[in-house]
C-alpha cells in the first residue's frame, strides 16, 4: 500500500516540474521524465507482485482525506491489478523514450509537457484504484482534460487544435454517459461507493439502462466504431509518446471501467448485452483494420489499428458475457482471460509501434509513408524492433500478439460448439470477420513496414535520416524483447490474467465476483500448469478448447521450412539479374506505393469504403497526348459522412430555428417573461 | 382605503391611455402618492404608532413622489424634439390588457385566497404589476419604460404591504435604495442613449444584437 503511494508521490513530484522556472527547463524535463519512469516502475513492481502472489501485500484500500477538499476512497482489487501492471510497464518504457524524444520540444512548452505527462499517469492510476463513483469521475475527468492538453501541445498548428477540440467534445459525451450510469446507480442505492453499488437491488430494466449508458461511455473512450472518430485525428496531432500512452494505456482504462460495471454493478443477466458487445467489437475490428489499410499517415494507420485491437478485446469480452449467460463458467473464463491478455499484449505492441512512428517522424520529419522507403539501412535497430512489433500486430507466431487473438478465436469457437442455434449463426459471422481481420492486419503491417523501411528511398526526406538517440532505441528494444518473451512463454502471462478471475494463492478472486456468485465454484481449474513452454490443461475437458503451444508452432515451422528448402534449393539454379523492366532501368518511383499496395482491397471492399476518385487535368494539349494529370483519392470515413454530418446539420438547423426567438429587442424579452408569468399565474389558478 | 383602491385603479387605467411624457410622469407621482397614503393607513391600522408607522410612507413620498418624477421631468426637459415627447400609437391594446388583468386579478383572488378581506386590494395590486409590465413591453420610449418599471415596483410593494402588513424597516430601506439606484442608472442610460442614437426609442437597441 505504501509503495503504491510512493509511486503516486513520484508522479506528483513530476507534475510539480510544470512550476519550475524557465531557465531550468531541461532539468525540469529530465526530473519529470525520471520521476514518471520511477513512479511507473514502482507501480509495475507493486501491482505485478500483487497479481502473481497476492496475499503478502495489499495494494491499497482506504480513504484519502484532504480536509475541506473532501475524502476520496481508494480501493484496488484483482480487477484493477492487470491494468495497473499495463500502466506501470507502459509508463516506465515510454518515459524512458520520452526522455530523448520530448527534447525537441525545448523552448516550446517542455516543462508543461513533462508535468502534464506525470499528471496523465497519475490520473490513470487514480481511475484504476478509485473506490467510489466520485473519485472515479474526478480522476476520469482529469485524465480527459490532461490528455486534451497533451494532444493540443503543438497548438500552433490548426489541425492539431481542431483534432484536440473534437477529442474534447467526444470524450465529454462519453463522460456524460458514464455520469448518467453512475447517477442511476447512486440514486438507487443512496451511496456512491463501489461496494454499495455492487449490492444494488435495481429492477432489471433500470440495470439494462445503466449497462447501455456505461457501454456507450466506455466504448467511446476505447474508440469502438461508430464512436471512434476522435481517435484517428487525435493520435496524429499528439506528440508520439503521448499517442503511445493514450493508445497503449488510456484505451485499456476504458476496458477496466466497462469490466467494473459489468462484473460488479450490472451483472450479466440477458443475452443481448453480450451480443451487443460482441457485435460492436467485431465491426470495430474488421472496419478498423480495413480503414488502417487505406491510410497513408503512419499514425492514422496505427490509430485505426488501435480501433481494430480494441474491437478484438471487446469481442473476447462479449464472448465471455454470452458464455457466462449460458452458464459455462470455465469457458467464459477463457474469454475474459483472452480480453485481458490481449489488452496487455496490445499495450506492448502499440506502444512499440507508436514510439517507432515517433522515431521515423523524428528522422524524416514527416508522417506520410508515401515519401519514405529504405529506412532499414539508415535506422537498422528501429527497423528491427518495428519488424517485431509489426509481426506481433499481424499476430504471427512467437510474438505476443498471437496469444490474445488465439484465445479469442478459441473462445469464439467454443461458443460455436456450445451455443444455441442463433448464437451459432452469429459466431459464424464472427469467425469470418475475425479471419478477415487477421488477414487484413497482416496486409496492413506488411504494407506499413515494407513501405517505410524496405525498398529504395522515395524522396529526399529519407536522405538525412539517422539512427535515433540511445534511450529511444532502448525503449523500443525493451518492448520488442517483452513481445517476443510473451510470445514464446505465454504461460505466466495467461496464468496471471486468469488469476484475476479465479483468485491468486489464498487470495479469493476480486470482490466483485461475489456478485457473480456461480464463479469460484469447484469447476474452475487453472488453464496453466506451470510448464513454461507448454500451455495445456489439467484434464478438464474445457482445457482442450484453449491450448496454445509455441513448441508445436516451432516444430511445424521448422518442418515446413525444411521441406521448402529441400524442394527449392535442391534442384534450382540461382542467378542474380537486374529486374526485367521492359528494357528501361527501374527507378524508385516504380516501386509499390502505399496507395498502390492497398488498391486490391479498395476494389474488393468498394461497397463499404466508397472511395472518391478525382481526375484533374493540369495540362491538356490534345485529346490523345500532352496530358499532365493529377489523381486525387479520398477514402472518407463513412461514419463521419453518414452519421455525424447529418446529426451536425440537424443541430445547426435546429439552432438557427431557435435563433428566431432571439430578435435583439429588449421589450420582446420582457414580453416573454410576462407571458411566462401570466401562464404560471393562470396555471396556479386552475 | 376602498377609495384609495378605486383611485389607484383609475390612475392605472389612465396611465395606459396617456402618451405625453409630462402627463405620464405626473400620473406616476399621483400613483406613488396613493401608495404612500395606503402605506400610512395600513401602518396605523396595524396598530403600530410613532415613527415606524409613518416612515415607509414618508420614504415612498420622498423617493417615488418627489425625487423620481423630478429626475424624469428634468430628463424630459433636455429633450428638445417634440416628436420624442408625443407619439401616436394605438393605446387601446394596453387598456384592453389592463381590463383583462383586472379580471384576472379578481379570479386569482377568488381561487388562490378565497374569502380574503383585501380582495379588491389584491386585484388592484395584480393590475398594477401587470400594467407596469405591459407598459414596458408596449411602449417604445425609454422614459415610458422607466414609468412602467416604477409602476411595476409600486404594484409589488403594494402587494407586499397587503400580504405582510409591513416589512421590517431594513428591508423597506433596501427596496427603496434598489429602486433609487435603478432609476438613477436608467435616467443616465436614457440620457446617453439620446446622445448616441439621437432618440430614446428602444427599438434602436436592436442594432446591438451580436
Amino acid at each position: 500500500m505504501d509503495l503504491l503511494f510512493l509511486s503516486l508521490g513520484l508522479f506528483l513530484l513530476g507534475t510539480a516540474t510544470i512550476l519550475w522556472p524557465k531557465r531550468f527547463e531541461p532539468a525540469a524535463h529530465y526530473v519529470g521524465m525520471i520521476s514518471a519512469a520511477a513512479g511507473s516502475g514502482v507501480l509495475f513492481c507493486v501491482s505485478g507482485l500483487y497479481l502473481v502472489s497476492a496475499g503478502w501485500l495489499r495494494l491499497v484500500n482506504g480513504w484519502l482525506a484532504f480536509g475541506s477538499w473532501g475524502s476520496y476512497s481508494l480501493d484496488a482489487d484483482l480487477w484493477s491489478a492487470p491494468f495497473l501492471v499495463i500502466t506501470g510497464l507502459a509508463g516506465f518504457i515510454i518515459s524512458l523514450y520520452g526522455m530523448d524524444y520530448a527534447k525537441r520540444y525545448r523552448g516550446n512548452g517542455l516543462r508543461a509537457l513533462a508535468g502534464e505527462w506525470n499528471l496523465f499517469l497519475l490520473s490513470m492510476v487514480m481511475v484504476l484504484v478509485a473506490g467510489d463513483a466520485f473519485t472515479f469521475i474526478l480522476a476520469w475527468e482529469v485524465m480527459a482534460l490532461v490528455s486534451f492538453l497533451l494532444v493540443n501541445h503543438e497548438s500552433s498548428k490548426k489541425e492539431t487544435v481542431s483534432a484536440a477540440y473534437q477529442y474534447m467534445i467526444m470524450t465529454h459525451l462519453g463522460t456524460a454517459a458514464i455520469l448518467v450510469a453512475f447517477y442511476i446507480l447512486g440514486s438507487s442505492v443512496g451511496s456512491f461507493s463501489f461496494a454499495a453499488f455492487s449490492l444494488n437491488q435495481m429492477p432489471p430494466d433500470l440495470r439494462h439502462i445503466v449497462f447501455c449508458f456505461a457501454f456507450a461511455g466506455f466504448a467511446l473512450k476505447s474508440g469502438l466504431m461508430p464512436l471512434h472518430v476522435w481517435l484517428p485525428n487525435a493520435h496524429p496531432a499528439a506528440p508520439s509518446h503521448v499517442s503511445a500512452l493514450m493508445s497503449g494505456v488510456m484505451l485499456k482504462v476504458a476496458v477496466y471501467g466497462f469490466g467494473r460495471f459489468v462484473f460488479q454493478f450490472t451483472g450479466i443477466d440477458t443475452l443481448w448485452q453480450g451480443v451487443l458487445v460482441i457485435s460492436t467489437g467485431l465491426i470495430s475490428a474488421f472496419l478498423g483494420v480495413l480503414y488502417a489499410n487505406m491510410e497513408k499517415d503512419v499514425k492514422r494507420i496505427l490509430a485505426y489499428s488501435s480501433v481494430e485491437n480494441m474491437g478484438i478485446i471487446f469481442t473476447a469480452f462479449g464472448c465471455g458475457m454470452i458464455l457466462k449467460y449460458l452458464d459455462m463458467e470455465s469457458l467464459s473464463l477463457v474469454a475474459f482471460t483472452a480480453a485481458l491478455v490481449h489488452a496487455f499484449t496490445h499495450s506492448l505492441m502499440k506502444c512499440l509501434l507508436f514510439m517507432s512512428a515517433g522515431c521515423v517522424m523524428h528522422a524524416t520529419g514527416s508522417k506520410n509513408i508515401e515519401i519514405m522507403g529504405g529506412l532499414a539501412k539508415k535506422m537498422p535497430w528501429t527497423a528491427f524492433f518495428t519488424l517485431i512489433g509489426s509481426m506481433s500486430l499481424a499476430s504471427l507466431p512467437f510474438t505476443g500478439g498471437l496469444v490474445g487473438e488465439w484465445l479469442t478465436l478459441q473462445s469464439l469457437y467454443t461458443l460455436a460448439v456450445n451455443g444455441n442455434d442463433e448464437i451459432r449463426l452469429l459466431v459464424v459471422f464472427g469467425l469470418i470477420l475475425l479471419g478477415f481481420t487477421g488477414a487484413l492486419a497482416l496486409g496492413c503491417f506488411v504494407r506499413l513496414f515494407g513501405i517505410v523501411f524496405l525498398g529504395r528511398c522515395r524522396s529526399k526526406a529519407v536522405d538525412k535520416a539517422h539512427e535515433q538517440p540511445f534511450f529511444m532505441v532502448l525503449a523500443l528494444g525493451i518492448e520488442a524483447v517483452l513481445i517476443v518473451a510473451v510470445g514464446v512463454f505465454p504461460s505466466p502471462l495467461v496464468a496471471a490474467m486468469e488469476g484475476v478471475f479465479i483468485g491468486v494463492g489464498d487470495m479469493p478472486p476480486a470482490m466483485m465476483f461475489d456478485h457473480w456468485s456461480a464463479m469460484g465454484g469447484s469447476g474452475i481449474v487453472p488453464m496453466v500448469d506451470g510448464y513454461a513452454l507448454l500451455w495445456s490443461g489439467t484434464g478438464n475437458i474445457y482445457d482442450q478448447m484453449a491450448v496454445y503451444c509455441p513448441v508445436i508452432f516451432a516444430i511445424m515451422g521448422l518442418v515446413l521450412f525444411g521441406i521448402c528448402y529441400l524442394s527449392v534449393m535442391g534442384n534450382t539454379l540461382v542467378r542474380r539479374e537486374v529486374t526485367w523492366n521492359c528494357g528501361t532501368y527501374p527507378t524508385a518511383r516504380q516501386q509499390y506505393s502505399a496507395t498502390g499496395f492497398s488498391k486490391p482491397l479498395r476494389r474488393a471492399f468498394d461497397f463499404i469504403l466508397k472511395p472518391r476518385r478525382e481526375k484533374v487535368y493540369l495540362e491538356k494539349e490534345h485529346d490523345y497526348f500532352g496530358h499532365r494529370v493529377r489523381f486525387n483519392l479520398f477514402v472518407p470515413d463513412r461514419f463521419t459522412d453518414r452519421l455525424y454530418h447529418p446529426v451536425e446539420h440537424f443541430m445547426v438547423r435546429l439552432s438557427s430555428t431557435l435563433l428566431m426567438i432571439q430578435q435583439g429587442s429588449v421589450r420582446l424579452y420582457i414580453a416573454y417573461t410576462m407571458i411566462a408569468m401570466v401562464v404560471v399565474l393562470l396555471w396556479g389558478v386552475m | 382605503m376602498e377609495y384609495l383602491v378605486v383611485l389607484l385603479i383609475l390612475v392605472v387605467f389612465l396611465q395606459t391611455r396617456i402618451m405625453e411624457l409630462h402627463r405620464a410622469t405626473y400620473l406616476l407621482a399621483i400613483q406613488s402618492a396613493i401608495i404612500a397614503g395606503s402605506c400610512v393607513i395600513i401602518g396605523v391600522s396595524a396598530g403600530g404608532g410613532g415613527v415606524y408607522a409613518f416612515l415607509p410612507g414618508l420614504l415612498t413620498l420622498g423617493v417615488k413622489v418627489v425625487f423620481i418624477p423630478w429626475a424624469i421631468l428634468r430628463l424630459i426637459g433636455q429633450i428638445k424634439d417634440d416628436s420624442e415627447i408625443n407619439s401616436n400609437i394605438n393605446v387601446n391594446y394596453s387598456s384592453m390588457a389592463a381590463a383583462v388583468f383586472l379580471v384576472m386579478g379578481y379570479i386569482m383572488a377568488d381561487h388562490l385566497l378565497p374569502g380574503v378581506i383585501g380582495r379588491d386590494i389584491f386585484a388592484a395590486a395584480i393590475l398594477t404589476i401587470m400594467t407596469g409590465l405591459t407598459l414596458i413591453v408596449m411602449r417604445r420610449r425609454a422614459i415610458m419604460q422607466i414609468v412602467g418599471l416604477i409602476t411595476l415596483e409600486n404594484g409589488i410593494y403594494f402587494f407586499g404591504l397587503l400580504m405582510t402588513e409591513g416589512l421590517p424597516l431594513i428591508v423597506e430601506l433596501g427596496v427603496f435604495l434598489d429602486v433609487l439606484i435603478a432609476v438613477v442608472v436608467l435616467v443616465i442610460l436614457t440620457g446617453r442613449m439620446r446622445l448616441s442614437f439621437m432618440t430614446t426609442d428602444t427599438g434602436v437597441m436592436r442594432k446591438l444584437k451580436g
